[in-house]
């Protein structure tokens, strides 16, 4: 849980969270998201949510107004997802997915209408094995993480292949099973090395900058961080992906706080407590935050009891305002935070 | 090497494992055979696929029956410890617990962890665990066990399904039981017993299950239970049921049905005795009966071979193990364990608290041609690395041209090795027949050839003699 210290906007600090498990299994309508990925959010502040147990995204805002659901799935189709995996917005509101399981990239309009694909599996430059991050540079130029190629590949916004680097491997600049991505106000794009327990920074041409972070569950300590933004100011946001948690960095990767998560009802959920009085009772008397036995008490399996805990958080993301969106799969919601 | 330690070596291999490759059994063979029993009494690492590269591909594995059941299944393909999951599927059949009722995979996901912690070693530390296992705790009712009023489900079953067998008990040491687990229940038991019993996962998706000791709700007066008086709490219990002679022998019967013939003869009851020396001598440990067990003439013999049907879970992890498929996670791996449940044996979806009805019941004809399917679907993928292999070793002798009788006989041998009746090897060997000589090195006619063997592989795969143990 977030602490205060005497640094002034240091610190993670909770405001709200959104969402609610959605019915109806990968077949489904309505208010709710399922396996949410990863969160992007629009130029007018809408903020679209890519949710890969139901392979469709759901628009909602701020106000946790649901706007809206698009995108058929599970299916190969235009404008279908399979396992979709993160998102992105370019400078023209265009969004686009990745999906491991198809090799592609599909680019969606802000209102949802299938405008594009382009991708194929392979290991040639250009081609793509389960694409994981996704993100823009001023420029409108993509950087896509090539998860099993272990690398990074920048395209064009129309999928022509720019520059690659990277590799599999712990050195410098090489890559192990890499899955979120970044880019700064300078340009500079941040990976996080998944199974390397680190993040990198790079120039975007892809020259190695500076790393930080090893294996272990200690502050600045990572365990396969999945995700990595950064503010306007140059704060950096770790989904500390095995522990569980979401870490605060300075701009030159000095570690400052971390959370594990302090969700409370969304006005979705209260709504559904109001029509459940049963389970509106039992919850209220319940213990969230439950002692637990050494055995059950991992990171995983810890969150996997602690409902207000993040389950699986598997992207970060910043929007306009520097608010920190948190997208926990296991938990069918977001958090958001704010540095304060 | 002879055959004979081979084929011993393979007979441990199915019944102490998932049946194992021949180039195992060759490296097993070279260490000795009661070498290869301490082996898998005494696990190491297992160097199973890491569990966040599983999640990593998987979303949600472990969230409903069939994903949690593939968690570890990936598990019983990959692992270097084979008994440590046999055993722990043997406790998951005693001490069945489904999904049906609990509506969480999660917990009964940890259940499964638990009796592979505990698997081995002391059957008393076992049945304390299970006394406290959340997911034991609500399948049994035992969270509706209260001082003063009392649910006696769990502690009827404790001693007739779990520890001692019908017979051995009174109805009066099943009540006072039942009063010494009063208080043993879950953290948040009213929440989570309304969620289960909607099946519900709103707001936020399943919550797993802890357990909690309340003993302001602990019945803590003085109780008799066989035959000893004192004001017991469930850990009493279980040390009286632990040191009873009818404890020693339910555990080995069930062992010795589950690892070493279905109906128990005079021979069997031989062995039996002697695992319950072993049970009292090592202070209940179940590696030291189950190392009387493996070590004895009995399981050795011939008489011992092919006897009991493969249990589904066994057919499938074995011949996948042989195959060499699900090496690394692969989103097909949810249709395996529905293939399991089709033929009869859904981890996490026992019938009902007495488990599952093994031997003969295994095939009837539904089920059989599940089986018979999905081993021909396997075994004649020739891509398959494990495949390959058996082809490869298969075609090493004469130069790799073989009559359709040499073909048949080393591809039994290679697999197993596999003891057919006449009548099958001849039905066997007509089908190759109808083409000839199998030329297994020459490049020409190497997709023809390859094709052929996948064909014959299946075949065998389809034999009654495949589908023992």
């Amino acid at each position: 849980m977030s602490t205060q210290t005497t640094t002034a906007r240091e610190n993670l600090n909770y405001t709200q969270t959104i969402g609610m498990i959605a019915a109806g299994g990968r077949y489904q309508a309505g208010r709710g998201f399922l396996g949410p990925y990863s969160i992007a959010t629009s130029s007018d502040g809408r903020i679209f949510v890519v949710n890969r147990g139901a392979s469709r995204v759901c628009i909602c805002d701020l106000e946790e107004n649901f706007i809206g659901a698009f995108a058929d799935g599970p299916g190969s189709g235009d404008g279908q997802l399979n396992q979709p995996t993160d998102s992105a917005f370019d400078s023209r509101d265009r969004l686009y997915i990745t999906d491991e399981a198809l090799h592609r990239i599909t680019i969606f309009d802000s209102q949802g209408t299938f405008l594009g694909k382009w991708g194929e599996k392979g290991d040639a430059p250009g081609q793509i094995n389960g694409p994981s991050g996704i993100a823009f540079d001023s420029e409108d130029n993509a950087y896509i993480v090539d998860q099993h190629n272990h690398r990074i590949q920048k395209f064009t916004s129309e999928g022509e292949l720019i520059t690659h680097w990277g590799g599999m491997g712990d050195g410098p600049g090489q890559f192990n099973m890499p899955w979120g991505v970044t880019v700064d106000s300078q340009d500079n794009v941040w990976v996080a090395d998944w199974r390397n327990d680190r993040i990198q920074k790079f120039t975007k041409d892809g020259e190695f900058v500076s790393s930080f972070g090893e294996s272990g569950e200690g502050d600045g300590q990572f365990n396969r961080p999945a995700g990595v933004a950064v503010d306007s100011e140059g704060y950096i946001y770790v989904g500390d992906w095995g522990n569980e948690r979401v870490q605060l960095f300075t701009p030159e990767g000095k570690y400052l706080d971390k959370s594990r998560g302090q969700a409370t009802l969304t006005k979705w959920t209260e709504q559904f407590m109001d029509s459940n009085p049963d389970e509106r009772d039992t919850r209220a008397i319940a213990n969230m935050y439950p002692t637990l036995p050494d055995h059950l008490n991992d990171p995983y399996r810890a969150s996997s009891q602690t409902e207000p805990y993040f389950w699986e958080p598997v992207a970060v993301h910043i929007d306009a305002g520097d608010r920190l969106y948190v997208t926990e799969s296991r938990r069918h919601r977001f958090q958001i935070f704010e540095r304060a | 090497m002879s055959t004979s330690e081979i084929a011993l070596m393979a007979h441990l291999m199915r019944r102490a494992g998932f049946t194992a490759t021949r180039d195992e059994l060759e490296t097993y063979v070279a260490g000795g055979y009661e070498a290869r029993v301490e082996q898998l009494l005494n696990p190491g690492d297992p160097e199973v696929i890491p569990d966040d590269i599983i999640r990593r591909v998987h979303f949600s594995l472990d969230e409903g029956p069939d994903g949690a059941a593939a968690q570890w299944m990936y598990r019983m393909i990959t692992t270097k410890n084979p008994l440590e999951e046999k055993i722990t599927l043997f406790w998951h059949s005693l001490f069945a617990t489904a999904y049906s009722k609990t509506n969480n995979s999660r917990s009964i996901l940890n259940q499964i962890e638990m009796f592979r912690r505990f698997s081995l070693g002391s059957f008393r530390d076992l049945l304390v665990e299970l006394s406290k296992d959340p997911a034991m705790i609500f399948w049994l009712d035992n969270n509706d066990n209260h001082n003063g009023k009392v649910n006696e489900n769990y502690g009827r079953e404790l001693l007739e399904l779990f520890a001692l067998g019908i017979g051995t008990y009174t109805e009066n040491d099943v009540k006072d039981a039942a009063r010494a687990f009063t208080g043993w229940t879950l953290g948040n038991v009213d929440y989570m017993a309304v969620k289960a019993n909607k099946d519900s996962f709103s707001p936020y998706g399943r919550i797993a299950w802890h357990f909690e000791y309340r003993p302001d709700d602990h019945d803590d007066g003085e109780k008799t239970f066989m035959g000893e008086t004192g004001r017991f709490n469930g850990e009493d219990i279980v040390d009286i049921i632990a040191r009873q002679p009818a404890a020693a022998r339910f555990v080995s019967t069930r062992l010795f049905q589950f690892f070493a013939a279905d109906q128990v003869d005079e021979q069997g009851e031989k062995v039996i005795e002697q695992m319950i020396q072993s049970y009292f001598d090592s202070g209940y440990e179940i590696r030291s009966v189950l190392r009387t067990l493996f070590n004895s003439d009995f399981f050795k013999s011939e008489a011992a071979r092919f006897a009991r049907v493969k249990a589904p879970v066994e057919l499938v992890i074995g011949v996948i193990r042989q195959a060499g498929s699900y090496r690394e996670p692969n989103l097909g791996i949810e249709g395996v364990s529905s293939f399991s449940y089709y033929m009869g044996q859904g981890i996490m979806r026992p019938p009902s608290v007495e488990g599952w009805h093994e031997g003969e019941e295994w095939i009837e004809s539904g089920a059989l041609l599940e089986r018979v399917n999905f081993v021909a679907q396997e075994l004649g993928n020739t891509s398959l690395p494990g495949i390959k292999r058996i082809i490869e070793r298969v075609g090493a002798e004469n130069g790799g041209t073989l009559s359709p009788i040499e073909f048949v006989e080393r591809c039994l041998d290679v697999m197993g090795p596999i003891e057919v009746e006449d009548e099958t090897k001849e039905v066997l060997v007509s089908h190759v027949a109808r083409r000839g000589d199998i030329d297994l090195r020459d490049e020409s006619v190497h997709d023809e050839s390859t094709k052929r063997a996948g064909e014959l592989l299946s075949l065998i795969g389809s034999t009654r003699e495949f589908q023992m143990a």
